[in-house]
């Protein structure tokens, strides 16, 4: 992998003093107008490292940021295999509860959380990828990221994962009740990406 | 094999006939909204008065005689109550008096078929806009039912443009009439709201019309396109990518906007993929798609018994098994 395009961004991997780094742009759209492309680019990037300066300074594992332009962000490069190309394994979900309750905690919501968007380096998991992510503390964002989740993986892994996002989480039980609710409503537009 | 199809879900009533694919006859009849959008009552009262001449019409168009047609479609929903009702009982009673198969046809996934059949697409990604329905679609292979990847949170794209034309106090409102303010106007800042392949329009027009007391209208009507329709694309744009689709496609009311046929021109060469979509005359609700779709399912032997057939005014896409 060196060049991948996405909807939103292209991501390169590049070598900085002997150092891998991520470099994300997020791309001109010629279908938008320049003044409002220009706006949603900047935002975007700014709001995106803003998030994960917040998930570093919570203790969550996601790359760093090593720079900033305006639609440009510089990120550690993460070592590991996507969990999406890995076989399931049950003591993955233990680690993954943990880091997806301290990004939860902190007020922030990952709008994707799928296994395309976690690597797992020696058992250790990342989260990547927070181009949908918002800060917010509404349960129902919380309960939805879950729910993608809880799609993308059997159902005794996503129980292990649940057992340890509940543990010692105010929050905890207020999100599964929203996540009850969500699934009974059938909610249309939660689906899972991958 | 002529197949008769009725389409009544929102203002206009139409009858098309298709033979074997072949559109013959593609007529309506349309309600006049005035400045006060649609009144469900008036309009299926209009089309009460017109069901029978329209019929009549088609038939004469196609030059083929009622005892001739072999099956006919009507559109079960989504739409209005009542409209739906009169094209439900003209396409029963035409059944019933002709012996012919019946057909409940879904709306959305009409308005997607005729443009794969008339555009000689395989399996594009649909972007079926509206005024009551905005929703990104792909077609399950294995159970041959559309797929909603993204949709509006509340109303749909094409009734929030209405809204907006109303706002603007001309007599006539229709859509159109922002497309054609637009082309004059600049940009001002405007809320955009996207999450994911999903978007929301209610903002947005709240926002435009409150705009509409202090700024120019020809200003709030470009800029309330190019962020709806910029919305619409980043929407597109996603699933496009997710899907890996390589063609791509608009239908519905709005796919009528040429701005936006040209935007999202640019998003699917951007990915390698070809756009298309429909002449007008199948963009805007009319009855030949309704008479596709019910000729496929009857050469698929898939039609339905006389006293089956209901109406469904929050009939989901994602319910129907497509026939080819």
């Amino acid at each position: 992998m060196n060049k991948l395009k996405g909807a939103e961004a292209i991501i390169e991997v590049v070598k900085l003093y002997n150092k891998k780094v991520i470099v994300k742009t997020r791309n001109e759209k010629k279908y938008r107008i320049k003044s409002l492309d220009e706006k949603l680019r900047s935002f975007r990037t700014r709001r995106e490292a803003r998030i994960i300066l917040k998930l570093n300074n919570s203790n969550v594992k996601t790359p760093n940021v090593l720079a900033l332009g305006k639609y440009t962000i510089i990120m550690s490069f993460v070592e590991g295999k996507l969990m999406r190309d890995l076989p399931e394994k049950e003591e993955f979900m233990k680690p993954i509860g943990d880091e997806v309750k301290k990004m939860h905690l902190s007020g922030i919501i990952h709008g994707d959380l799928t296994p395309a968007n976690i690597i797992i380096n020696e058992n250790i998991p990342f989260i990547i990828d927070f181009g949908l992510a918002e800060i917010t503390n509404n349960l129902e964002e919380k309960a939805i990221d879950l729910l993608l989740f809880k799609r993308s993986v059997k159902k005794k892994s996503f129980d292990i994962f649940l057992s340890s996002y509940l543990e010692k989480n105010p929050d905890g039980k207020k999100v599964i009740s929203k996540l009850k609710d969500v699934e009974l409503r059938g909610r249309y537009n939660v689906r899972t990406l991958t | 094999m002529a197949v008769i199809g009725i389409e009544s879900s929102a203002h206009t009533f139409g009858v098309g006939i298709i033979e074997n694919g072949k559109v013959l006859a593609n007529v309506k009849s349309m309600y006049k909204i005035g400045n006060k959008g649609m009144i469900p009552i008036e309009v299926s009262e209009h089309h009460i008065q017109n069901a029978g001449s329209t019929i009549k019409l088609a038939l004469e168009t196609a030059r083929i005689k009622a005892r001739d047609l072999e099956g006919v479609g009507y559109t079960k929903g989504p739409g209005l109550g009542p409209c739906l009702q009169v094209g439900q009982l003209s396409a029963k009673t035409l059944a019933h008096r002709l012996k012919i198969p019946i057909v409940p046809v879904n709306h959305g996934v009409a308005h997607v078929e005729i443009t794969k059949h008339t555009q000689k697409m395989k399996d594009p990604l649909a972007l079926y806009v509206s005024g009551g329905n905005s929703q990104i679609l792909v077609l399950d292979e294995n159970t041959r039912k559309y797929k909603i990847m993204g949709e509006t949170f509340d109303m749909g794209i094409g009734n929030a443009i209405d809204n907006l034309a109303r706002s603007l106090g001309l007599e006539h409102a229709w859509g159109s009439d922002v497309e054609r303010l637009a082309k004059e106007g600049s940009y001002i800042e405007m809320p955009y709201t996207v999450k994911g392949m999903d978007f929301s329009f209610t903002g947005l027009l709240t926002n435009a019309v409150k705009k509409l007391e202090t700024e120019k209208k020809e200003d709030v009507c470009y800029s309330f396109q190019e962020t709806a329709f910029s919305m619409l694309c980043e929407a597109t744009e996603r699933g496009l990518l997710l899907s890996n689709k390589n063609e791509l496609c608009a239908c519905g009311g709005v796919a009528q906007n040429t701005k936006l046929a040209k935007m999202l021109e640019e998003v699917a060469s951007e990915n390698g993929a070809r756009f298309a979509r429909a002449p007008n005359e199948f963009n805007a609700d009319n009855g030949a798609m309704i008479a596709l779709v019910a000729e496929n399912n009857i050469k698929n032997k898939k039609y339905e018994k006389l006293e089956n057939c209901d109406i469904k005014q929050k009939y989901r896409i994602d319910e129907v098994v497509v026939y080819e």
